[in-house]
């Protein structure tokens, strides 16, 4: 893909995380209770099924979440890829880059959409 | 005033295989006297193999490009009295090989200049090679891109680039400040060709905007600030 398609998308998915991420914490913030137990607790494996997850069972939200993690996926990765090209000089060794962070991004999509399917499908009472 | 200096010169021959040495010459000064009128003086009276490049002694040809105390800069535009020191030292341009002692070898540097067909493109191939008339400009039009007009091309900017150090793909502040100048030029025709290459993997989007080119040029260009512009209308493509 030419540099400067690569480029436009770091910006838009910029903006992306800007307002999926504004969703994010924003649905964090009503959800989670004032008092910090009760806030350990949803971060803790036990707990979470009480506090934040179900709150993505509400399809839109799930899918703020999905778009979130597709953004900040590619953004944090378009920026790896970018000092990593000034670190491997060489058209041989940006071809390495291209494809590592290719599988990178692969693989933390799956795993992050599973999590958020898993969410919407089961999460709480 | 002082009347003497120290001169710390950086000497190198990369076909004696000897390593790179410094050379300490005490020279004479004199008020507004320049560190290449200096230079000149060690060449002339203490050493003759001391090699650098020089021609028109007033900031115009661009080719006395050199480390003066650690910064790019011309050294027939650089007074002694200004650096406001006692020792001066003297090195070749960073980002370029090195030919001999002072003098570096820019053709790398003129190929990216030339990479980015620095003069006038006309659709019409005829016109383009007999033109016809003359392309008239408001001074509106001229003002759009006349301070990036005054590039010597003297290679400071490049020099003082830390994109330059890590990746000498990069084309460079020079080159991409001349591409801006031709696209806002009322008489090119060539914009799209050259936002394409602009947009490539070795144009604007590898600046990083240190801004170090601006603070060197010598003629009041600013690099980064075309760079920035460029890479507005890269994105847009118009
Ligand atoms: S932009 Fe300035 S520093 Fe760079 S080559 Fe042109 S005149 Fe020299
Ligand atoms: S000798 Fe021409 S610019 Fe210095």
């Amino acid at each position: 893909m030419r540099e400067r398609t690569l480029m436009i998308m770091h910006y838009l998915t910029g903006l992306g995380i800007l307002v999926s991420g504004t969703i994010h914490v924003y649905v964090v913030f009503l959800t989670v209770p004032a008092n910090l137990t009760a806030w350990e607790s949803t971060l803790s494996f036990d707990g979470f099924q009480f506090a934040i997850l179900p709150v993505y069972r509400n399809l839109a939200l799930a899918l703020s979440l999905e778009i979130l993690l597709i953004c900040t996926t590619y953004h944090g990765l378009n920026g790896l890829r970018i000092i990593l090209y000034e670190l491997f000089q060489g058209r041989s060794a940006r071809t390495y880059v291209k494809y590592a962070l290719f599988a990178i991004g692969a693989l933390l999509l799956i795993y992050g959409t599973r999590t958020i399917i898993i969410a919407h499908s089961i999460g709480g009472p | 005033m002082r009347n003497e200096i120290i001169l710390k010169v950086y000497r190198f021959d990369p076909t004696s295989g000897k390593p790179p040495t410094y050379k300490r010459y005490s020279v004479p000064i004199t008020e507004r006297e320049t560190v290449l009128d200096a230079l000149l003086y060690v060449k002339e009276h203490q050493d003759a193999t001391l090699s650098l490049r020089f021609s028109c002694r007033m900031a115009v040809c661009g080719s006395c490009g050199m480390l003066i105390d650690g910064l790019p800069r011309l050294a027939c535009y650089t007074q002694i009295s200004e650096l406001d020191t006692d020792e001066i030292e003297v090195r070749p341009m960073s980002n370029y090989p090195i030919v001999r002692d002072l003098v570096v070898d820019m053709s790398g540097f003129f190929e990216k200049h030339r990479s980015v067909m620095p003069w006038l493109i006309r659709r019409d191939v005829r016109e383009q090679n007999q033109p016809t008339k003359q392309y008239l400009q408001s001074d509106e039009q001229l003002l759009e891109y006349l301070q990036f007009s005054y590039c010597i091309k003297c290679g400071l900017c490049y020099a003082a680039c830390p994109v330059v150090t890590a990746m000498d793909e990069f084309l460079g502040p020079q080159a991409l400040a001349q591409l801006y100048r031709y696209i806002r030029d009322s008489r090119d025709e060539g914009a799209t060709e050259r936002l394409k290459s602009a947009g490539e993997f070795n144009g604007v989007w590898r600046c990083h905007f240190a801004g170090s080119c601006s603070q060197v040029c010598p003629k009041g260009v600013d690099p980064a600030l075309a760079i920035q512009l460029l890479r507005r209308r890269t994105l847009f493509m118009k």
